[in-house]
């Protein structure tokens, strides 16, 4: 293959790995040399990547992430251990005097001129040991406000999970109106569990203003689903409640007075369809 | 109706809503030897690479190891990976299959193979709970709508790693056959699962 590969599916062919032979190197040396084919293949690669989503979901094994951890501290460990646990010198030498205590009287200012030096040594590795210690308190506190947060960020996950579980869950992608505030946000509605999730960004509003999100029956006048005011452009995410059993045909998010309203009043700044 | 964004994920109440750490800070952590940041990559995509991993294998103790060497090279080589380069959720799942199928076909990967795989461009985003189930939805129901034959042979490919010739040999089918049923699986693919 002198050129480009004539067909655009050779890419996710090579990727899914079933070329053979020539077509297999004739790729690979193709895209050696060639960076637009080395992009293509990347993206190729990213797209067979996702048939991984196929694969029945089965659960991680109990006590998995704790084993990685573990044996993450476990080279942490060995890569530390000799700096912070290695006995001080001085005590070796402690050890080695211990015998001949009984002959201290006889050996005078020797004596002491060893003790005094191996004293001071200890107190200074008592010292520095206690520092230690708390300095390893504090990271395992902060340690264990993050597992909390993890935590709770692993409840919110299965929260969504449960959300998303259905036969008719709504996936709608809300774009921006023209001339309005950028954002990007995806809702997943699941009109059976009256649960929706929010999923997005979108720029910060005025000081005075709240962003409202809205949920348009087929039937009836818009709901509001909640009253949010970001402060910066990161992705979000939440969950609120609705009533069971409300049949959506379009999503909105308003700009309306802060605090929001019982019923749209400002312009649409984020839309989409549900059905 | 107002939201309780105390129920989201670890609200901060600066940022208002929940602020979800992305896949490039993570790794930004990860590099500087920060565990609870390698453990909120494993919450994000363990899931997902052990039950691929588990679908290729079928061996839990297997799918495990692999998963734990996985994490445990992001772990020592972060600082080496450029999220913009390419995507991480990309980047381990096609690990995940190249080292499941050696393992299954009883090889190892060609060294250097693995450092080729940094650039892949996953066309959507996984980083958030919703946007996985999202995707595993679709993806579910594009191989649902295949032919069962287009769907049985592109398993045999992904799950068991078969090229064009060994699907031949093992379900008997015409090679050129088994090169159509593919082809017309992936254009399927890329064209329903475009964004």
């Amino acid at each position: 293959m002198s050129g480009h590969p004539t067909r655009q599916e050779d890419f996710e062919l090579y990727a899914l790995g079933v070329l053979e032979g020539e077509e297999r190197a004739a790729l690979e040396s193709h895209a050696a040399s060639c960076a637009e084919c080395t992009e293509r293949l990347g993206e190729a690669q990213g797209r067979i990547a996702l048939l991984a989503l196929g694969a029945p979901r089965v659960d991680v094994p109990a006590g998995a992430k704790e084993r990685l951890l573990q044996r993450v501290r476990g080279e942490g460990a060995a890569a530390a251990a000799p700096a912070v646990f290695a006995p001080p010198p001085r005590a070796t030498t402690w050890a080695k005097e211990d015998a001949p205590r009984a002959r201290a009287g006889i050996l005078g200012g020797w004596w002491n001129a060893v003790l005094v030096p191996v004293t001071l040594g200890l107190l200074i590795v008592c010292v520095l040991l206690w520092r230690q210690n708390d300095i390893v308190e504090k990271v395992i506190d902060e340690q264990r406000k993050e597992v909390a947060h993890l935590q709770k960020q692993l409840e919110y996950q299965r929260r969504v999970a449960d959300v998303m579980e259905g036969p008719n869950v709504l996936n709608v992608a809300l774009r921006p109106m023209p001339g309005m505030p950028k954002g990007d946000a995806t809702v997943h509605y699941n009109a059976g569990k009256g649960k929706l999730v929010y999923d997005g960004w979108i720029e910060p509003a005025p000081s005075d203003k709240s962003y409202q999100l809205w949920v348009v029956p087929k039937d009836g006048s818009p709901i509001s689903v909640g009253v949010f005011n970001p402060v910066t452009e990161d992705r979000a995410s939440w969950i609120a409640s609705l009533p069971e059993g409300v049949q959506a045909k379009a999503f909105a998010i308003t700009l309306e007075p802060a605090g929001g309203e019982d019923q749209p009043t400002g312009p649409q700044i984020l839309v989409g369809n549900g059905s | 109706m107002r939201i309780s964004y105390g129920a989201a994920l670890g609200v901060s109440s600066k940022a208002g809503p929940a602020a979800i750490s992305s896949d490039a800070a993570l790794v930004n952590r990860v590099a500087e030897r920060d565990e609870l940041a390698l453990a909120a990559l494993y919450d994000r995509y363990a899931g997902m690479l052990f039950s691929v991993l588990h679908r290729i294998l079928r061996d839990t103790q297997a799918a495990e190891e692999i998963l734990q060497d996985i994490f445990f090279q992001l772990w020592r080589t972060a600082k080496e990976f450029d999220p913009k380069r390419g995507s991480l959720p990309g980047w381990l799942t096609v690990i995940a299959r190249n080292r499941a199928i050696s393992r299954l076909r009883r090889h190892r990967p060609e060294q250097g193979d693995e450092l080729e795989e940094c650039n892949i461009a996953m066309p959507c985003t996984l980083e958030t709970a919703a946007a996985q189930q999202q995707l595993i939805g679709r993806v579910k129901a594009v191989l649902m709508e295949l032919p069962a034959e287009q769907r049985a042979t592109l398993e045999l490919a992904y799950f068991e790693g078969l090229t064009h010739s060994e699907i031949a040999q093992r379900t008997g089918d015409p090679l050129g056959t088994v090169k159509t049923r593919i082809r017309s699986a992936v254009e399927a693919l890329k064209s329903r699962l475009r964004t």
